[in-house]
């Protein structure tokens, strides 16, 4: 009997900025370990190649190389709508549009069959589908914290795609949106800002309620918090959302990629993430792309918790296939 | 498979472990300070915003630098405009700082601020400070 198809896990080159920008990893050395972290190779433009946004002819060659040599699978191109690059102004959709059109020709020169957009390209991603669909490029917005399903901008989104109706254009959901609690990593963080424990009481108690990070900011204020206080606030709202692993079933037919963002892995689960129902849900209504493992925890060795994070979602994927 | 063990972590300082230089650029006497971006990601020259530089404790004239970049000189004020330059994440520069006299031999407390923008926040424009210091030997003129 033919097994069921699943999604498949690879690698997101985000997980090893920490050892990558510190000179421990090469690029090439990234490429080496994605073979034994799953094959599926995904990179962000501007970290991991020069000439961006264009990608060069000698970039092509060595990473197609490497692709071949590691027996690798290109899975999705981190691209960037960088709306606030100018000092004078707001990138005009005509900016916009100029600035993600190299980018989406650079992904489909590597060989990628999915651009991950970032949302600020939404007034101009009607336009860029002709491309998509010139480069055979699926793109999708990230859906990232605080971007949850059922937020109103996430949900904008979702109007876009139905009305546009094409299957070139639909959603990377990232993990960070299925929130269970605050990491402890995230505590620590907020500590080492000389965030008193008060106060990071008050912040999960109101991210247990639910509040959006505006209404928080003005009861974090209203407690009389300093600067370090608020920056803190708006990373833990920036890492942590509230999605429903459910809400994956209403927008099954939009996700071209998935991000497996996570923050740690205790006993082979990422603890304040809702990993085991994601995985659940994706299987249930047949998701058969890529989820990649990206890694955005303290410091550590982030081959080995990379590792430990496919065993996780390759665990439950057989857990609910079975 | 990569032994990352036997490999040290470098540090990602705007101001790089590297010698400072004598020199002159565009007729003008000076320092070459040496320089990276401290981000994790590519970014234009126009979210390049702000540069700081003191050598033992005595402050650069601001006016007078420029950010040299894979062999071209910026001047600071002209960064804004320059959306379309990029300066990568292992693309080592220079800040050329104004100096009258060339610098002794030896080692010169070099400390500095330097500011950028992450270009895609919610907020809007948000800048990052990033402050630097180290202590580095003026390379042997030839």
């Amino acid at each position: 009997m033919a097994e069921k198809p699943v999604f498949k896990v690879g690698i997101s080159f985000h997980s090893f900025a920490s050892e990558y920008l510190t000179y421990v990893y090469s690029f090439e050395d990234l490429m080496e370990m994605a073979g034994s972290l799953g094959r599926g190779v995904e990179i962000v433009g501007p970290s991991h190649h020069r000439g961006f946004p264009y990608v060069t002819d000698e970039f092509e060659r060595a990473f197609k190389s490497s692709v071949e040599r590691y027996n690798l699978i290109p899975t999705s191109y981190g691209s960037y709508a960088d709306p606030f690059m100018l000092p004078d102004h707001n990138l005009t959709p005509d900016e916009l549009y100029a600035y993600t059109v190299p980018q989406l020709q650079g992904a489909a020169k590597l060989g990628f069959p999915v651009v991950r957009l970032q949302y600020f390209a939404a007034p101009v991603a009607e336009r860029l589908i002709p491309w998509a669909e010139k480069l055979n490029l699926k793109m999708g917005y990230e859906l990232h914290c605080p971007l949850d399903i059922e937020s109103p901008e996430s949900q904008e989104l979702i109007a876009q795609i139905e009305r546009i109706g094409s299957d070139r254009l639909g959603l990377v959901p990232d993990c960070g949106i299925f929130g269970r609690s605050i990491s402890a990593h995230h505590l620590k963080m907020g500590k080492d800002l000389g965030v008193n424990a008060a106060r990071q009481q008050l912040c999960q108690d109101l991210w247990k309620q639910k509040l959006t990070y505006a209404q928080a900011e003005e009861r974090f204020k209203a407690d009389g918090a300093g600067k370090h206080d608020l920056q803190w606030l708006e990373m833990v709202w920036g890492s942590f959302g509230h999605s429903e692993p459910s809400a994956l079933k209403d927008i099954k037919d939009y996700i071209v990629h998935f991000h497996g963002k996570y923050y740690n892995i205790v006993n082979g689960d990422e603890p304040d993430l809702r990993y085991e129902e994601v995985v659940k849900t994706l299987v249930e209504i047949g998701y058969t792309g890529w989820m990649s493992t990206e890694y955005e925890g303290a410091q550590t060795d982030s081959y080995a918790v990379c590792k430990a994070h496919q065993d996780m979602v390759n665990g439950y994927i057989k857990k609910y296939t079975a | 498979m990569v032994d990352k063990a036997k490999r040290v972590p470098k540090d990602r300082s705007f101001i790089r472990s590297d010698e400072l230089r004598n020199g002159t650029l565009e007729g003008k006497p000076g320092v070459f300070v040496p320089l990276r971006l401290p981000s994790y990601r590519a970014l234009p020259l126009s979210c390049i915003e702000k540069f700081e530089i003191s050598i033992d404790g005595k402050a650069a004239d601001s006016e007078g630098m420029r950010l040299v970049l894979n062999g071209i000189s910026h001047s600071i004020d002209s960064l804004p405009y320059k959306s379309a330059l990029f300066w990568w994440v292992f693309d080592p520069a220079e800040l050329f700082v104004p100096w009258p006299e060339p610098l002794a031999a030896g080692e010169h407390l070099v400390q500095g601020v330097m500011a950028d923008v992450e270009p895609y926040m919610t907020v809007g424009r948000f800048t990052f400070y990033y402050q630097a210091e180290k202590q580095l030997a003026v390379a042997d003129g030839i």
